[in-house]
């Protein structure tokens, strides 16, 4: 018996002698030298220790704790010049970098890191994009345009001809979640989809993941894009921005107190109605949108900061005071970053949005006005623990009250209070972990849960349906909690390194949404409606396999990706046919329920250095549903199913002063339903249909192409210009094709293609000092 | 660089907007289907029951639909009578005896070529026009004339909720294509407001403007609604078409309506 005590003693002291070999954490902060910007991504390697390297978190904030010894460590970041430190590991340590951006520019190409993130990490289905990587891309008009530059990596789709819109693995466009500094945006495109809210003055990078998102996002079935602004240069003031074709910008930012707190502000304004104005026909017309992004920070002390930001956007479209609509969107975040010590980092934040939009027609007396308000408010707690190198954990919640203001159609000199639609009112909660752990050299894995609610709020009447007849109503007084859906979120990655070159992934997520934008025509509009869950309506859910196979050549310089995926959607939402939109007393009685399957190959390969950097990405996918009610109950092509996407994408950099750029786009026709036959009914020709989505589109084509020229810089002054051309050889894509009485022939009909945007030449004159 | 200097490239390429839109017509390969039945039927106060039956075409053939005749069509009026239509055209069928009541829901039957197709209908209580206002219009989109004129509908919407409405709006004897229809999910009980807006179809002074109206029931007004939503083809594509829905069991296409009917007329001045 004594003999087992010793042993079991001496088990005990070794296990806490191995505790007890001294370990010391080594935290801090990577930054941008010239602007003190935080650098998300950026990563510290430990030389000695291979795999150990840790990214910074969205704060710039890292952590890697090791055993007493000493080390050489390395700050790298895309772009930026690597930096080595040297350090003996005796105590926890706080060591800030400050990485200097690479100088593209000079005769010799700086040789930048060249990083195998994507074979070390595990993510999957995840690009990052850096603003500054993306500027000289042509687009049209001139505007630089994150959700532009998106559509051309695999498995994002556009909405259409120079749209703003997207589609991520067969998903549809609400089932994206696009944030802006943690703010939903409910609505991101200004001019009908021609533009995104997104001033990339304003922004310092964008990240989408493709329906594989860690457990501390969640609340959209088909992907995460998180959009951050930039902070402000903290040392030093700078004034910055571009005269464009259609629209300038003005971005003013800097120190409140020297390297404590800094300030941007960045706005921007499109003129078209000027021109516009310019023509008789015109003279009367409104066409314009505005934005404006404003952040503040301050550091309490070492290790606490407060941020501050805002958007604030504003469509107008209108002809005199007989008809207008005006939309945008609106958020604000305020946040709080703690390091509570160097293995543990805190976020608070408190964030508000709102997205509403105004319709407005008068004739004579008489003014109807058609109004809708989606408006958040937000908390969000999340803490990050850093056990080990190969360890790291991130655990919160998130609560979120919506007010939704339901669309409906009053006459404003003459109302009816019974036109006038209740506010809706729901509470999301979510509570959730997530764990990267690196089991060995060669395996790691990423897995989480998110556990979410949604709880229909008073004070509102919901009616239940059987189809469209109503069946039976609820009846919620103010503040009453009706009812509750409850759901278990799993998030799965699994990366396997096969290699120094090449590893495989799999990973399984599955999201929910409760929040279903509705919408019935084949492109997005401002006016469609956002409903929550309801009695009818039950929370969407997606759950999406993927696997996935990772090769980079020559030194890191060359990536390749191939990633497929399956997807299945339950609780789809639809307008039934004929829906009325505008009137129905409750939209609910006009919609449809179904489900969905989308799966798809992904193909990209990308040269990442040297003087001529681009990718090509290649996506072949199917998408389809199943609605009761439409179709005759069976399966059909989505209105995004495209079956072949291809982007080629190149950036040359020809001398130090210019840089030229194209992309070339082709696809293949979207899904689309034509009419099968004609007949004449009630004095007119009308359109016989079969199939839903049965047809489709023409295959579209077009090549972009631009140049940049960067003058000489002057003291503080950096000027550049940008020309560009869209659609150079001038292809006529279909925009739409619509059916209709041949004016010239009465007895025949013909089908008209409209096509939008051929040869658009565009010129930015771009300033910064 | 100056401003002007700027200003002037702005400028000069303002000319492209004219560029960002062009139209051509297009043959595509559409499906060619078997041919289906379309029935237009009408029965209003005091008047016999008109039915047509027709069938549709290939859409890149002529607008030339072919009539079906020799179709068994009858038409009992929940009162107990039953009569079979008579062809006094081709295609065309009509009651000899039945004659159309406001309240009264009527049964039509159409067998063609061993198929057969039912639909049900009732004529809804009038609602009175009490006449037409005419009103300078604030609405004048890019193209329009400065002075056009726009007309309400004058009439008191019943307190109970349910009514529907269809117009049909003629200018010197020139009948307005679209179709007009309206319920009173908006402005229940309400005397109207809603003016009948024609941007395609202007008024000016001088015409002669007349105002059809219908009270229509609610598979009526949803046939209208959907197949004025259905059918159009907007910027950006519009609404995903579909056939509308039709009270017509059995899969033909068109409608069988019961409704009144009352007309006005003014000159515009």
């Amino acid at each position: 018996m004594a003999k087992l005590k010793f042993i079991v003693f001496c088990v005990l002291m070794s296990s806490f002698r191995l505790l007890a070999q001294e370990k010391f954490t080594i935290s801090g902060t990577l930054r941008d030298k010239a602007s003190g910007e935080e650098l998300i991504g950026a990563t510290v390697v430990v030389k000695e220790i291979p795999n150990t390297g840790k990214a910074a978190n969205e704060y710039g904030f890292y952590s890697i704790t090791l055993p007493k010894g000493s080390y050489t460590l390395k700050g790298t970041y895309i772009g930026y010049e690597e930096m080595t430190k040297t350090v003996n590991l005796d105590k926890n340590l706080k060591i800030d970098w400050e990485l200097e951006s690479g100088k593209m520019l000079q005769e010799v190409v700086v040789k930048t890191t060249k990083e195998d993130d994507n074979i070390t990490k595990t993510s999957m289905g995840t690009e990052k994009l850096d603003i500054k990587e993306i500027a000289k891309l042509p687009v049209i008009f001139g505007e630089k345009d994150v959700l532009k530059t998106i559509q051309l990596l695999p498995g994002v789709k556009s909405a259409g001809e120079g749209n703003s819109g997207f589609f991520v693995r067969g998903g549809a466009a609400d089932q994206n979640l696009i944030l802006l500094d943690e703010a939903p945006v409910y609505n991101a495109s200004h001019l009908l989809g021609f533009f995104s809210t997104f001033n990339s003055d304003a922004i310092k990078d964008a990240t989408i993941i493709k329906g594989n998102s860690p457990a501390n996002y969640g609340g959209r079935l088909s992907s995460v894009l998180d959009v951050r602004m930039r902070e402000g240069n903290d040392k030093v003031f700078q004034t910055s921005g571009g005269i464009g074709v259609i629209s300038s910008r003005l971005a003013i930012e800097g120190p409140i107190q020297n390297e404590k707190s800094s300030f941007m502000i960045s706005g921007r304004r499109t003129y078209a109605d000027m021109f516009l104005k310019a023509s008789p026909d015109f003279s009367d017309t409104q066409l314009y949108f505005y934005d404006l992004n404003a952040k503040a920070n301050y550091r309490i002390n070492e290790n606490n900061r407060v941020y501050v930001s805002g958007y604030f956007g504003r469509d107008r479209l209108g002809f005199g005071d007989a008809l207008g609509i005006d939309w945008g969107n609106k958020t604000g975040t305020l946040r709080w970053n703690s390091i509570i010590n160097s293995k543990w980092f805190s976020n608070t934040s408190l964030i508000y949005s709102d997205y509403s939009y105004e319709f407005k027609v008068s004739g004579g007396d008489n003014s109807f006005v058609n109004q809708s308000k989606i408006r958040d408010w937000n908390l969000k707690q999340e803490f990050q623990y850093f056990p080990s190198p190969k360890n790291s954990w991130r655990f919160g919640f998130n609560t979120i009250h919506h007010t939704i203001t339901p669309g409906s159609l009053i006459n404003e000199t003459n109302a009816n209070e019974n036109d006038i639609k209740e506010d809706r009112k729901a509470l999301e909660n979510a509570v959730y972990v997530q764990n990267t752990y690196s089991v060995s050299s060669n395996f790691s894995m990423d897995y989480g849960l998110r556990l979410s609610s949604w709880s229909i709020l008073g004070r509102t009447t919901y009616n239940i349906y059987d189809r469209d007849v109503k069946t039976d109503s609820v009846v919620l007084g103010e503040g009453a909690f009706g009812k509750t859906y409850f759901n278990v979120e799993p998030r799965l990655a699994f990366n396997f390194i096969l290699n120094e070159k090449s590893s495989l992934k799999a990973g399984y997520a599955r999201n929910t949404q409760n929040l279903h934008l509705l919408s019935n025509s084949t492109s997005s509009n401002p006016t469609d409606q956002w409903i929550g869950s309801s009695y009818n309506i039950k929370p969407g859910i997606s759950d999406q396999i993927s696997l996935g196979y990772f090769r980079n050549f020559a030194q890191n310089n060359y990536e390749f990706s191939a990633e497929t995926y399956y997807k299945a959607l339950q609780n789809q939402v639809d307008y039934k046919n004929g829906a009325d939109v505008q009137t129905a007393p409750d939209v609910e009685s006009e919609l449809l329920y179904g489900k969905g399957r989308a799966y798809g190959l992904e193909l990209l390969l990308k040269k990442k250095s040297g003087k001529f950097t681009g990718w090509v990405s290649y996506t072949l996918s199917k998408t389809e549903r199943l609605i009761d009610g439409i179709n005759e109950g069976n399966w059909y092509s989505a209105r995004q199913d495209r079956t072949h996407d291809l982007a080629i994408v190149g950036m040359y950099q020809l001398s130090p002063r210019w840089s030229l750029s194209g992309n070339f786009i082709y696809y293949t026709g979207d899904a689309v339903t034509f009419p099968s036959g004609k007949y004449e009914v009630a004095g007119n020709t009308a359109f016989y249909y079969t199939e839903r989505n049965a047809s489709r589109m023409p295959n579209y084509h077009r090549l972009d192409l631009s140049a940049t020229y960067e003058k000489p810089r002057k003291g503080r002054y950096q000027t550049s210009w940008n020309f560009s051309l869209y659609n150079a050889y001038g292809r006529q894509n279909a925009y739409t094709i619509s059916f209709e009485d041949d004016e010239n022939d009465p007895s025949r009909t013909r089908a008209v293609q409209t096509s939008l945007f051929r040869w658009v030449p565009s010129v930015t004159y771009n300033f910064k000092f | 660089m100056k401003t002007n200097k700027i200003a002037s490239i702005l400028l000069s390429l303002t000319g492209a907007w004219g560029l960002f839109s062009c139209e051509k017509e297009i043959t595509l390969d559409l499906n060619s289907v078997n041919a289906k039945y379309v029935i237009e039927g009408e029965i209003t106060p005091n008047q016999k029951a008109t039915v047509r039956v027709i069938k549709t075409v290939d859409f890149t053939e002529p607008n030339d639909f072919p009539l079906v005749k020799g179709a068994n069509v009858s038409l009992s009026d929940g009162s107990g009578n039953t009569e079979k239509l008579v062809e006094t055209g081709e295609g065309v069928y009509q009651s000899q005896k039945i004659v159309g009541f406001e309240g009264k829901t009527y049964s039509l039957t159409v067998m063609a070529e061993g198929n057969t197709f039912t639909a049900q209908t009732t004529m809804p209580t009038n609602v009175k026009l009490t006449g037409i206002k005419v009103q300078k219009s604030s609405f004048s989109p890019p193209g329009s004339t400065a002075e056009n004129y726009i007309i309400y509908p004058q009439f008191i919407d019943p307190a109970a909720f349910g009514n529907s409405y269809r117009f049909i709006q003629t200018r010197n004897e020139e009948k307005y294509k679209s179709i007009i229809v309206a319920n009173d999910n908006i402005g229940n009980g309400l005397p109207n407001s809603r003016p009948i807006l024609s941007p395609d179809f202007e008024i000016v002074l001088g015409d002669n403007v007349t105002l059809e109206m219908h009270c229509i029931d609610k598979p009526i007004y949803d046939y209208f609604f959907s197949l004025n939503s259905v059918q159009g083809n907007g910027p950006g594509g519009g609404t995903i078409p579909t056939n509308p829905v039709t009270n017509i069991k059995g899969g033909a296409l068109g409608y069988f309506s019961a409704h009144t009917q009352q007309k006005i007329s003014i000159e515009v001045k």
